[in-house]
């Protein structure tokens, strides 16, 4: 167990990469990742939001933007989203 | 005001230079000492949308939003002067102008 | 980095400052509320007083009515305590 990594280590690695961040509901984001916290909340840049029906998918695109990580389910580091 | 910045000291010693402007380094904190008294995108995890001037938060991300419009499925459906937002709600706030 | 509200450094502030006004609540569930502001906790527990309560019932597709229909039904309470994790938006009188 010596070289055990923290999960949020691997998300401290994605700073200033694109990553995917899937919501526990039916919407996602994309964008860079500038910072978290402990709580997983993630400042992103260039972001996408996608939100998922059943018409189809609604994109919206945003500016800096503070996400709430009370309702992130998964992070996809290096991802651009659900088209990537 | 008492709670305004005090202004900088016409002399003494230059202060250091920042390492990093505050509105690039990264972090929430930094991000939100950014948004304060800019106009922001609240959306709520319902998928309302208020837009207004940030005034200020705190760390369960409750909001106070000044000159705030709601928004339903693109229409404005209400107007506020001021408004206080439970930070449970919060989906995410975005920067609706340079910051 | 000077916000334009007077007097307000943190969020409850705007709450604080609408003791005794009547406010306009937004709580989950399509309800809203208007009443005079008595107390509030940190939870956003709510006591308020001549309340009139909203609630907005729109009609769905097998609602047998057009959709859409928004319904609204009204009651009044003299007083009222309200959970504060039902609240979405507390929007104090208008300050101008």
């Amino acid at each position: 167990m010596a070289s055990q990594i923290l999960p949020l280590e691997l998300i401290d690695r994605c700073i200033g990469s694109r990553i995917w961040v899937i919501m526990k509901n039916d919407r996602e984001f994309s964008g860079t990742l500038l910072g978290f916290d402990d709580f997983v909340n993630m400042v992103l840049e260039d972001v996408t939001e996608f939100e998922i029906t059943a018409e189809g998918t609604k994109r919206t695109t945003l500016n800096q933007t503070l996400l709430n990580g009370n309702n992130i389910c998964m992070l996809v580091p290096g991802s651009n989203g659900p088209e990537d | 005001m008492d709670e305004s910045t005090p202004p900088p000291p016409e002399s003494g010693p230059p202060p250091p230079p920042p390492v990093a402007p505050p509105t690039v380094s990264g972090s929430p904190t930094d991000f939100l000492k950014g948004v304060v008294g800019k106009r922001v995108v609240v959306r709520l995890t319902s998928g309302v949308d208020y837009r207004g001037v940030l005034s200020c938060l705190d760390g369960y991300m409750n909001i106070a939003l000044e000159q705030t419009e709601e928004h339903v499925n693109g229409r404005v459906t209400n107007r506020y002067g001021d408004a206080f937002i439970r930070g449970n709600n919060v989906l995410y706030i975005s920067a609706a102008e340079a910051i | 980095m000077d916000p334009a509200a007077p007097g307000i450094q943190e969020p409850f502030d705007l709450i604080r400052l609408s003791l005794s006004e009547r406010v306009f609540v937004k709580l989950r569930g399509d309800r809203e509320l208007t009443g005079v502001l008595h107390a509030y906790d940190g939870h956003m527990n709510l006591i308020l007083s001549e309340v009139e309560e909203t609630i907005l019932i729109v009609e769905g597709p097998d609602s047998g009515k057009a959709n859409g229909t928004v319904n609204v039904a009204k009651r009044k309470m003299e007083m009222l305590f309200v959970r504060g994790d039902g609240v979405i938006l507390v929007a104090p009188p208008s300050r101008t």
